[in-house]
């Protein structure tokens, strides 16, 4: 699995829809879903800070290390 | 003349029509053209020797239509604007295939017109170009999905 989103727990925890969020760090709402889902490919330091401030977390909180072969 | 990307495209459709329509002509009046070949030439001569640079010219004319249709798709991937597409790099791979086709024709042709391995060099040359540009369509298209997915 590698690196796990953990976006939605933190969008629950605050409260927070998608299209909010995704308003107030100034994505679309697609990309949002995008890194929501685990899609994403990489994520910019930009878009990070941005959740940060607004989930007002640490980059810890919203990415997980998850090793493949320790669960195999 | 104000020049851009567009007109740039429309000039290589031109050129590919251009070229189809050469390559029909050259279909059609593939018999005359080696007979009169077989008159002016020094080496070649005889009924085999006819039908040899017949089966060459009408064999490498198959390539040549196939790799008219795959630059004519490639263009038109290129025109939407979206070159980067799997598709392209399909065209591309086929293209190449054809150019190494004819080069392996010229060279078997070789057998019975020693300057044909000049256009089996050429066509060689050429499958090698386009594979590498197929490959760096192939690398451009992985770099394009990472970024797609850069949120």
């Amino acid at each position: 699995m590698g690196i796990i989103v953990n976006l939605d727990v933190m969008m629950a925890k605050r409260k927070i829809s998608a299209g909010e969020l995704a308003e107030r760090i100034g994505i679309t709402p697609a990309n949002l879903s995008i890194l929501k889902n685990n899609k994403a490919k990489a994520i910019r330091f930009s878009t990070l800070e941005a959740l940060c401030r607004e989930l007002k977390c640490q980059p810890g909180d919203i990415l997980e290390f998850s090793d493949d072969n320790e669960t195999e | 003349m104000d020049w851009n990307k567009d007109k740039s495209v429309m000039l290589s459709r031109v050129c590919i029509v251009v070229f189809a329509i050469l390559l029909a002509a050259a279909d059609i009046g593939a018999y005359w053209l080696v007979s009169w070949f077989m008159g002016v030439s020094r080496t070649l001569g005889g009924l085999r020797d006819g039908y040899l640079l017949l089966t060459t010219v009408y064999s490498c004319s198959v390539f040549a239509w196939i790799l008219l249709v795959n630059l004519w798709k490639l263009l038109a991937n290129i025109q939407r604007g979206m070159p980067f597409e799997t598709s392209s790099v399909n065209y591309l791979r086929v293209s190449s295939w054809c150019c190494a086709g004819v080069c392996t024709i010229c060279l078997l042709s070789t057998l019975y017109y020693t300057p044909l391995i000049l256009v089996s060099i050429a066509s060689g040359f050429m499958a090698l170009i386009v594979r590498i540009i197929k490959n760096v369509f192939e690398q451009a298209i992985a770099m394009k999905t990472e970024l797609d997915y850069t949120v």
